[in-house]
């Protein structure tokens, strides 16, 4: 898999390349529009990372060059401004995805992981990792065969962490994804619902599964080695 | 153009018909005066002039020409009956000659009291008859050189002289109110023209302050006053307009600038916890800066929030809301955080309210005023949700049993950074900015944020937005399209169990 990294911000840059090369992609970084198109035009990208502020050509310029030629290739875009207005407009000029500044990188991966996997998304009615199981039909949760009464927001929660397993996710994410924006700020309610979340998942259970990563967010481990 | 009472052309037209009306009325006075006066002294001057005629022309040579040849003269001048005015000569009460009655109206002239003494001499005096009449008199005596002085009277009816003024006042009085309605209804329409200009003008300023300020008055080249005030609209909105770009640009470039070294701080620090073999206290560290790096990412994005709400640079999608269910969604979503403090919510909305605004915005309001209730309401305590329609306002109310704040802290509280208690607030983790942003919010709703505290007893927030009037079909309508917020409400409680603790 290889990505583009279009970012002018060349610390940004470097740290987008450290993390994803070591994620095992192929990454090549430009730090203008103009070189970005030439290097989009030359090599075959599976998805292309785009700043939107660009010297020379700036980003929304380069995002409907490249939709002209290619529909396919994915683009996620990083851009500091975070109205809505700017939102809808970028959607409607064919990204992907967009992803606001600051960013943690775990969120930055989350969502190039899931924009490259486009197509077969896993939206099976199962969602399976070590003995839990969580029925996307009846809506019901299993930890080793045994039904875990969940609230609706602990379900939404769990199903967030269980469709992104061994990954860490931000307390900004998980709000985005299980609350909404206007709970932004609100972060310990994260906090708490994962401790509730994990006393009804993980209590009496040898193998904690829902783990904290400090200063980040949270996980789920298929394992202990994870 | 409807008649606004409070409107400019309606005040001018009623200013201009009230100065018309005492204008008018002060006419009226004047010709009803001047022509009572007029009739008057000319009645007053006639009779004047009879007696005096009289005297000199039949009283003085009486003595010489004698009794027989007085009557005759005075009949012939002065006929029995006809004579207008009529006259009375006497000498010592007896009278030497009456012209009698006037045809019509009919004047009773014998008997009416003759002047008995000198002080009724020479002047006119007011009698009625028995008949009514009014008559007005005028007495003259002349000496005579036999006997006792010869009194000559001339007299005439007042009626015709009233009946003429009288009707004079019905003409002014039926006159007056129709030139005034004349006026009034001429002036309105009149005023239509030059007050066009300022109407459109209204119109367009109204136009560019909902919509666009990238728009402009156009300007009316009439070289007047409206023109200068078109311009003078324009070069206020060209400013405006400039600082708002401004406003924006900054908020933008800041933005970028503060964010881009955020992504870095973030990226590097969560690059150092990926390395192996870190002892706690490196971890512990770490992991203390990740904290304040995401504060402080969330500290731009709420400056920016407000920065962009304040400078109307947000624009807030307005549609109908249906704020009970977006409340009682909210609180079921925050259940968790007061469960944890053992915390009673209440929530009292029963009736649908419907507002217009932004789902999402507004479900920040009631995020920001509850979590605040919760952070600063001790375990054990209370809070009481209220949402009421009250005449034209959706009224939502957040009381707790909290801490409360000090009196001298209130006019703050809803300041960017500020911070009633500096060091509880702290260890909280908030930004210092979540009650700034339900004012902006507030504000760019057209509503109005307001706070009541007693210090350890607890404080109430309070928020009134304009209430949206819907028939009951438009609501149906409505709901059956559900919002956002109705939606994930809706899905949300397929699944809902109650909580065990």
């Amino acid at each position: 898999m290889r990505i583009l990294v279009i970012e002018d911000e060349p610390r940004v840059s470097a740290l987008v390349k450290r993390g994803l090369t070591a994620e095992r992609y192929a990454v090549d970084i430009c730090a203008d529009g103009i070189e970005g198109l030439e290097y989009f035009e030359a090599f075959p990208y599976d998805l292309i990372i785009l700043d939107l502020m660009l010297p020379r050509l700036p980003g929304a310029e380069v995002l409907q060059r490249i939709r002209r030629k290619n529909d396919h290739v994915p683009i996620l875009i990083l851009t500091a401004k975070d109205s809505v207005d700017d939102k809808v407009k970028l959607f409607e000029l064919g990204a992907d995805d967009y992803l606001t500044k600051p960013f943690a990188f775990a969120e930055l991966l989350v969502r190039v992981k899931a924009l490259l996997r486009r197509g077969p998304v896993n939206r099976s009615s199962t969602l399976r990792i070590g003995d839990l199981e969580l029925d996307r039909l009846t809506q019901q949760v299993k930890r080793g065969g045994k039904r875990v009464e969940l609230t609706a927001k602990e379900y939404s929660l769990l199903e967030y962490l269980m469709q992104n397993p061994d990954r860490v996710l931000s307390r900004n994410m998980i709000i985005e994804h299980v609350w909404d924006q206007s709970f932004d700020g609100i972060t310990n309610i994260v906090d708490v619902y994962v401790r509730h979340l994990r006393t009804k998942v993980d209590e009496g259970q040898p193998f904690k599964m829902i783990r904290t990563v400090r200063g980040t967010g949270y996980m789920i481990r298929r394992s202990m080695e994870a | 153009m409807n008649l606004n009472r409070n409107s400019l052309r309606a005040r001018v037209t009623a200013f201009y018909v009230s100065m018309l009306a005492v204008a008018l009325a002060v006419f009226c006075f004047a010709v009803y005066g001047g022509v009572r006066a007029y009739l008057t002294n000319s009645m007053q001057r006639t009779l004047i002039h009879t007696a005096e005629t009289i005297i000199a022309d039949y009283v003085v040579p009486l003595d010489t020409k004698g009794q027989a040849w007085f009557e005759n003269e005075m009949s012939e001048s002065y006929p029995q009956g006809i004579s207008d005015p009529f006259v009375r000569v006497t000498q010592n009460g007896k009278v030497l000659y009456e012209s009698g009655d006037i045809r019509e109206p009919f004047v009773p002239v014998t008997g009416l009291p003759v002047p008995s003494n000198s002080t009724e001499l020479n002047r006119f005096r007011r009698v009625t008859t028995g008949t009514g009449q009014p008559l007005m008199i005028y007495a003259k005596s002349y000496a005579a050189s036999r006997g006792a002085p010869i009194l000559v009277e001339a007299g005439a009816d007042m009626e015709p002289l009233f009946h003429l003024l009288h009707s004079l006042v019905v003409i002014l009085l039926v006159v007056m109110p129709v030139i005034l309605l004349g006026a009034a209804v001429g002036g309105h329409l009149l005023m239509a023209g030059p007050l066009r200009p300022v109407v459109t003008l209204t119109e367009q300023a109204e136009h560019i302050g909902r919509k666009e300020l990238g728009e402009r008055l156009s300007v009316i080249r009439s070289g007047d006053e409206l023109e200068r005030l078109s311009l003078a609209l324009n070069r206020m909105i060209d400013r405006l307009e400039e600082a708002l770009a401004h406003n924006q640009r900054f908020s933008a470039d800041a933005s970028h600038e503060l964010r881009t070294p955020l992504t870095i701080i973030h990226g590097e620090l969560e690059a150092l916890l990926e390395i192996p073999g870190l002892d706690t206290q490196t971890v512990e560290g770490i992991s203390s800066a990740l904290d304040e790096s995401d504060r402080m990412s969330r500290i731009v994005h709420n400056l920016m929030t407000i920065s962009r709400l304040d400078s109307g640079g947000e624009r807030i999608e307005m549609r109908p809301i249906e704020l009970t269910s977006v409340l009682k969604t909210t609180l079921d979503h925050m259940s968790l955080l007061a469960y944890e403090k053992a915390i009673l919510v209440t929530c009292d909305a029963s009736v649908p309210v419907w507002v217009t605004g932004d789902a999402m915005r507004l479900k920040q309001v009631i995020v920001n005023l509850v979590d605040n209730a919760i952070k600063y309401t001790s375990e054990g305590g209370r809070i009481e949700v209220t949402l009421q329609a009250q005449e034209d306002q959706a009224v939502l109310s957040v009381a707790d049993t909290g801490i409360g704040i000090p009196i001298e802290s209130l006019p703050f509280v809803f300041d960017r950074f500020y911070r009633a208690d500096k060091a509880r607030s702290r260890e909280s983790g908030g930004t210092g900015l979540g009650l700034a942003i339900v004012k902006a919010i507030c504000t760019a709703h057209n509503g109005v944020v307001s706070v009541e505290s007693s210090e350890n007893k607890g404080s109430t927030f309070k928020v009134q937005l304009p209430l949206l009037h819907l028939s009951g079909r438009e609501a149906a309508l409505l709901e059956s399209a559900p919002t956002p917020a109705a939606d994930s409400a809706a899905e949300e409680r397929i699944i809902e169990v109650p909580i065990k603790p």
